[in-house]
């Protein structure tokens, strides 16, 4: 059992998240991936108390890369959630095993490219997505599950251009 | 009205910021418009379209004035309006976040925050919102 849910999206734990996936899938652990949430004591608390009745495991990427295998044997259905694509890369670099990546929040900052209302993805976004395609995932993008899953390379021609 | 002799000065006004999805903010506050008149003081803000960052940004640019605190009504535990609040909030004083407002609550709120402290009041709002929520079964005919 355990991964059943990959996902890419800046907003970490929110609501898509809790409600939109959590009631498709019933995770009975989230791993928040994220170098910064991991050193400040006061947002992995912050993060823990966000999902009650579901365990939080907050770790920084060589943490969650090192027990990523462990945790695919688990029992009960986990997910992980890291904030960009440039952590995603970073987790499957470090060697963790990750085929499909949810694509679900990637939202504007100066310079990104509008894909559709949720992805905005710049130059260094752009080359993120790339290594990950290269090194076999899928990146899906589908903002909760009752919206259209679009592969991301469908949705933006420059990634494979 | 200024204090008549032994009574207390009346506190002041505890401001309130209204964090949600969509446009339910702007939505509770039109309703209880309707209810109890034009509202004043509070501040609306959507989660919509917005990173984390950017909603952090947006929270504590609303709440850097409040000089002694205030109240943070977000829609659900868990979702971003509630961490991204909790994030910014923390940084500017005794802010008390509530979660799950609901049109009970705020009416409340707005009979009572220029007359309660801040921490007084979010637990009164918190009993308020529950005792809002009753079920009542139907009576077949």
């Amino acid at each position: 059992m355990s991964w059943v849910l990959h996902r890419v999206d800046d907003r970490l734990i929110h609501g898509q998240v809790l409600v939109g996936w959590g009631a498709r899938l019933h995770p009975v652990r989230i791993w928040v991936v994220d170098d910064g949430v991991a050193t400040s004591e006061w947002e992995r608390t912050l993060f823990r108390e966000a999902a009650p009745g579901i365990e939080v495991r907050v770790a920084d990427v060589s943490e969650a890369a090192a027990e990523h295998a462990a945790e695919a044997a688990a029992p009960g259905a986990a997910f992980l959630l890291v904030r960009d694509l440039a952590t995603a890369r970073r987790l499957v670099q470090a060697g963790a095993t990750v085929r499909e990546w949810n694509l679900g929040g990637l939202h504007y900052a100066p310079g990104k490219d509008k894909l559709n209302d949720y992805v905005y993805l710049g130059p260094a976004d752009r080359d993120d997505a790339r290594a990950l395609l290269a090194l076999g995932a899928s990146l899906i993008v589908q903002d909760v599950p009752a919206s259209a899953a679009t592969p991301l390379p469908a949705l933006d021609p420059a990634l494979t251009a | 009205m200024s204090p008549g002799p032994g009574e207390e000065p009346a506190p002041p006004r505890v401001p309130a910021l209204i964090v949600t999805h969509a446009d339910l903010a702007q939505s509770l506050v039109r309703a209880a418009e309707t209810v109890v008149g034009p509202v004043e003081d509070v501040e609306l803000l959507s989660n919509e379209d917005r990173s984390r960052d950017d909603l952090e940004r947006a929270i504590e640019e609303r709440v850097q004035g409040w000089s002694q605190g205030g109240l943070l009504f977000t829609d659900f535990w868990g979702g971003s309006c509630h961490t991204c609040g909790a994030a910014a909030a923390r940084r500017h004083g005794e802010v008390v976040i509530v979660t799950g407002v609901n049109l009970p609550l705020l009416l409340d709120y707005l009979h009572n925050r220029d007359r309660m402290g801040l921490v007084e009041l979010a637990e009164r709002l918190q009993q308020k919102g529950r005792d809002g929520i009753r079920v009542q079964r139907g009576v077949p005919a």
